[in-house]
């Protein structure tokens, strides 16, 4: 959803946001790609392999996948049943919509607040994820993605809510 | 009180509220009734982070778009079409048989039907098959090879039983090659009513050219050793599926943007960020999903809803065929990877409890979706053909009933029949 009917100020953050979601997510994606093959053309043609590649490939899977939600939630892609929304008339639409964004927004407020308790308790016990890299700096992605999701879900919710009051058209 | 929050969740969810949320709520709420500390949830969705196997979903969710965006479709049919085309039936055989292998490959069953479809419906349709027929086919198109490896849903399948624990070890390998034998029973199924609809029709075939022939090889030279080298690598043990699935995503980028040019780089960004709204999509639920499955283990209701069913079913075929019809509502309400991230955990106990094998249990599940997929009034690759090939609602049901017929078929033979998933394992 791209931002509409928002202070210029706002909505320039909001692109800037975006655009750094957009880099991390296509920066850690080829990062994917190039370390998975590389690390198999080692190991069956050099019989060696790059240390630590192995965990790094499994943190970037969890790394991608926040951003790619982020991301989906930017586009209203998450999994959802659209069975019952899809026949609902003219702004019955938005009004419903305008509820389940409400909804997703405080879910995700407290599981962004869970995780940030979750990286805090792991920066107190020092754990690391391996070699030497903290559990709390792998795991920040949890609450930032919460945090982002929660706000795309808010940024839904105004706009659903005024086009449910007929403040704008209807998508 | 709680079954009253229990019934707002499921509306929400009906509302189409994320299922992640719903999923996330439903699991807050519970550790929080229990008292448990909630930073539990965000453990349970970190450990995401320790499953090896999970890297294969971005690297062949990544490498099914570039596919899908590329011309190897086009290479793909062309060659059928030479091969094939001359045979009677031959061009449904091996539409079927290609839909099936880009479905395997791509994951997401709508992939397919826009891809492919677009492309085999004329082809179809001009080699003298009738209309309804093309239709059916190619809106079935997308649902007939999720049993093939290495489709996302078996992949997920194995990555969501292996997080149970119920004694018997499924591993993904295994459930790839319990799949090659149903599968081919539904393509084989497939092809045979295809076959018989082309029965009396004397047309000019497309002779066969030896010219075109050498044309098609060549143009598709690139891709043709791909399911060789991912399918044989894998099922002869030499690549891990993780492994496989880098091999697969570094190849078709090659191929595809270095050696075709037919996407470019300025196209890669956005494709890269398609890919992985997909995967972002599946794998938060799959989070959520794991923070859940812990509860309702801790719980212990998997193995109340095994008492409780037990006491009204007694044998495990009784309990299939319920399953059977469960899983046929369930798929037309949820797509495939929701599906089975909510339900695996609370069906395979109880599956294990009446001696059915996990790995038979994943094969059933899925093909059950299969036809939920094509379900009318509400599954969603009718939807999609909807869009996609601008025929109205009803015209769609009625050519896709007789390959639901068809499917069902195939279904409650590879429910009853175990020894067909079962067979190529060794144990």
């Amino acid at each position: 959803m791209t931002p509409r009917h928002l202070p210029p100020a706002i909505a320039r953050l909001i692109n800037i946001i975006t655009w750094t979601e957009n880099v991390l997510l296509i920066f850690m994606l080829a990062l994917m790609v190039l370390l998975a093959a590389t690390q198999i053309l080692l190991r069956n043609f050099a019989h060696t392999s790059i240390d630590g590649a192995d965990d790094l490939l499994r943190l970037l899977v969890l790394w991608v996948a926040f951003l790619g939600a982020v991301a989906a939630s930017r586009e209203g892609k998450h999994i959802h049943v659209d069975a019952v929304a899809r026949w609902l008339p003219g702004r019955a639409k938005p009004l419903v919509n305008a509820l389940t964004d409400l909804f997703t927004v405080g879910v995700c407020a407290m599981l962004a607040w869970e995780s940030v308790r979750y990286v805090l308790a792991s920066h107190v016990s020092g754990e690391m994820a391996f070699g030497r890299l903290p559990v709390w700096v792998a795991a920040i992605i949890l609450p930032m993605a919460f945090v982002l999701i929660g706000l795309r879900y808010l940024l839904r919710l105004y706009h659903h809510a005024r086009q449910a009051l007929g403040m704008e058209g209807l998508e | 009180m709680l079954i009253v929050v229990g019934i707002v969740l499921i509306l929400l969810a009906l509302l189409g509220a994320p299922l992640f949320a719903v999923i996330g709520a439903a699991v807050l709420l519970n550790f929080w009734l229990e008292g448990t500390n909630l930073t539990v949830v965000p453990l349970e969705i970190y450990s995401l982070a320790e499953m090896p196997v999970l890297l294969a979903i971005p690297l062949f969710t990544f490498a099914g778009y570039l596919l899908a965006e590329s011309g190897a479709p086009q290479r793909l049919v062309r060659i059928t079409n030479v091969f094939f085309g001359w045979m009677p039936g031959g061009l449904a055989a091996v539409s079927l048989a290609i839909c099936a292998m880009f479905t395997a490959f791509t994951g997401a069953s709508g992939v397919t039907i826009v891809a492919l479809g677009g492309l085999l419906y004329p082809a179809l349709k001009q080699a003298g098959y009738p209309e309804r027929y093309s239709l059916g086919l190619v809106t079935t198109s997308g649902s007939i090879g999720l049993l093939f490896a290495p489709s996302l849903p078996l992949i997920l399948y194995g990555v969501v039983a292996q997080q149970l624990n119920v004694g018997r070890a499924v591993s993904i390998s295994d459930l790839f090659l319990a799949g090659i034998l149903p599968g081919v029973l539904i393509v084989v199924m497939l092809a045979v009513y295809g076959l018989w609809q082309r029965r009396g029709v004397v047309q000019a075939r497309t002779p066969f050219s030896m010219r075109e022939a050498l044309g098609a090889l060549r143009a598709a030279a690139w891709e043709l050793p791909l399911p060789f080298v991912v399918l044989g690598g894998i099922y002869s043990g030499f690549f891990a599926v993780s492994e496989a699935a880098a091999v697969t995503a570094i190849y078709v980028f090659i191929v595809e943007v270095l050696i075709h040019r037919e996407i470019r780089f300025t196209a890669l960004p956005k494709l890269m960020r398609e890919s992985m709204v997909l995967v972002g999509a599946i794998l938060i639920v799959l989070g959520m999903s794991l923070a859940s499955t812990n509860y309702l283990l801790d719980a212990e209701i998997p193995s109340r809803l095994l008492g409780y069913i037990r006491s009204h079913v007694h044998s495990a075929l009784g309990f299939l065929l319920l399953l059977n019809l469960f899983l046929l509502a369930l798929g037309m309400m949820l797509d495939i990877f929701s599906a089975l991230v909510i339900m695996v955990p609370l069906i395979l106990p109880i599956a294990v409890g009446y001696d059915i094998n996990p790995v038979h249990l994943g094969i059933i599940f899925l093909a059950n979706m299969e036809i939920a997929y094509l379900m009318p009034p509400m599954g969603m690759n009718l939807f999609i053909a909807m869009y996609r090939f601008d025929r109205p609602m009803l015209e769609i049901f009625r050519a896709v009933l007789p390959f639901v017929a068809i499917l069902a078929t195939a279904v409650l033979i590879i429910t009853y029949w175990p020894g067909l998933s079962l067979a190529l394992i060794r144990h």
